[in-house]
């Protein structure tokens, strides 16, 4: 095939070479460029009715909006699958083949390489991005409105507190706080234990308790997140730096770059020192809102705290 | 796909999931209620002093078990 092994002296790659592998590329980018197109469309249409059932679902687990963004969520599944399936047979086969024939040290493999590396670039890095870009975006059309569930609750609350009376007395019994679970009340007149039962929505509390401490101290994440990355930030400028010193001659740049790198090292090091103060902060903080929300539970949490910080 | 089939395919979706029963039924709604359990056997109140697993007037057991620390129930709940 291609009459690569034919002459003893090297020769440059055939036409028919370039032309199935320009032709490949070409349709694979086409392909890739009509998956895209489809998220796009799928992923524009689909966001606002997301938002609108989510809004209208009544069941407090949100079960016909979560079934929904599966359904959603299967479609995209079934683009990615479709993508990973053509690059399989496509673009890997017509590489696996035709390495199969071309030696390495032949001028056309460099050709098959550039062929292979740029549709996984298109595939890997363009298309996978707008995927995750697509996925994150549904993903996010479930993030519940969890101040507004806080107020229903603690508005419940204020209503319900003064209505009891004990069973045994008739004596008015007050509920002093928040309670989640079915507990045991003693009436100041009789001393009986009248068993008070929460409503279901005052039962959601304990489970919707650490997203909203999360929520409320999500600037303090993004924060340490920031800090975090910005180490590899640091480290890969001063590695491109350390790289173009490999040919260096002249020696006053060369002790620039030096100068540059070693203040590139402090910055780095001042991150890696911040990073675990910045989420010392951020849990504490959320650990305290947790606390505010839950005060039953504050032993429960400081014992959650502890852990996480020795865990450190 | 274009965006009618789109549009029809999010309606056909809508429509499926609003529809189709919740595995494990309706979430039941319920609101806050009081109520006292007396003793069955010589319909005596129950006092928290007295403890909460057996009848101070004629040892009727309420709760087998011997209460240990919880969150609003502690180990002296357990009656004598």
């Amino acid at each position: 095939m291609f009459g690569l092994f034919n002459n003893k002296k090297e020769e440059p790659a055939s036409p028919g070479l370039t032309t199935l592998l320009q032709e490949t590329q070409e349709r694979w980018f086409t392909f890739l460029g009509k998956l895209e197109t489809r998220m796009e469309e799928l992923g524009t249409a689909a966001l606002p009715e997301l938002r609108e059932a989510l809004a209208a679902d009544t069941d407090p687990y949100k079960r016909t909006f979560l079934k929904m963004q599966s359904g959603v969520n299967g479609q995209f599944e079934n683009i990615r699958q479709k993508a990973y399936d053509t690059y399989d047979q496509q673009v890997n086969g017509l590489y696996d083949q035709l390495s199969n024939e071309i030696p390495v040290l032949h001028p056309a493999h460099n050709q098959l390489m550039d062929f292979r590396n740029s549709c996984s670039d298109r595939y890997h890095q363009q298309f996978d991005s707008k995927y995750h870009y697509w996925r994150d975006q549904i993903q996010a059309t479930s993030r519940r409105d969890l101040e507004t569930e806080y107020r229903q609750i603690l508005d419940e609350f204020e209503q319900v507190k003064n209505q009891f009376t004990c069973s045994q007395c008739g004596a008015p019994i007050a509920i002093q706080k928040i309670f989640f679970i079915s507990t045991y009340l003693p009436c100041p007149s009789c001393q009986t234990q009248n068993s008070f039962e929460p409503g279901s929505q005052a039962r959601q509390l304990q489970f919707i308790a650490r997203d909203l401490a999360e929520q409320r101290t999500a600037h303090l994440h993004t924060a340490y997140e920031k800090e975090n990355a910005l180490e590899r930030e640091y480290y890969h400028e001063a590695h491109t730096l350390k790289l173009s010193t490999i040919h260096e001659h002249d020696k006053k740049i060369l002790a620039q770059k030096e100068a540059e790198m070693a203040a590139i090292e402090a910055r780095r090091q001042e991150s890696i020192r911040r990073t675990p103060e910045l989420y010392r902060q951020y849990l504490r903080a959320m650990y305290d809102e947790l606390n505010l929300i839950l005060p039953d539970l504050k032993d429960h949490h400081e014992k959650m705290y502890q852990n996480q910080m020795n865990g450190q | 796909m274009t965006d009618k089939k789109i549009g029809s395919f999010l309606q056909k979706l809508k429509e499926k999931a609003s529809q189709q029963e919740h595995y494990g039924g309706e979430a039941e709604t319920t609101a806050a209620g009081m109520s006292a359990r007396s003793c069955p056997q010589c319909g005596a109140g129950r006092a928290q002093h007295d403890g909460l697993t057996r009848c101070s007037y004629c040892g009727f057991e309420f709760i087998e078990t011997t209460l240990t620390d919880g969150l609003y129930i502690k180990k002296e709940d357990n009656s004598q």
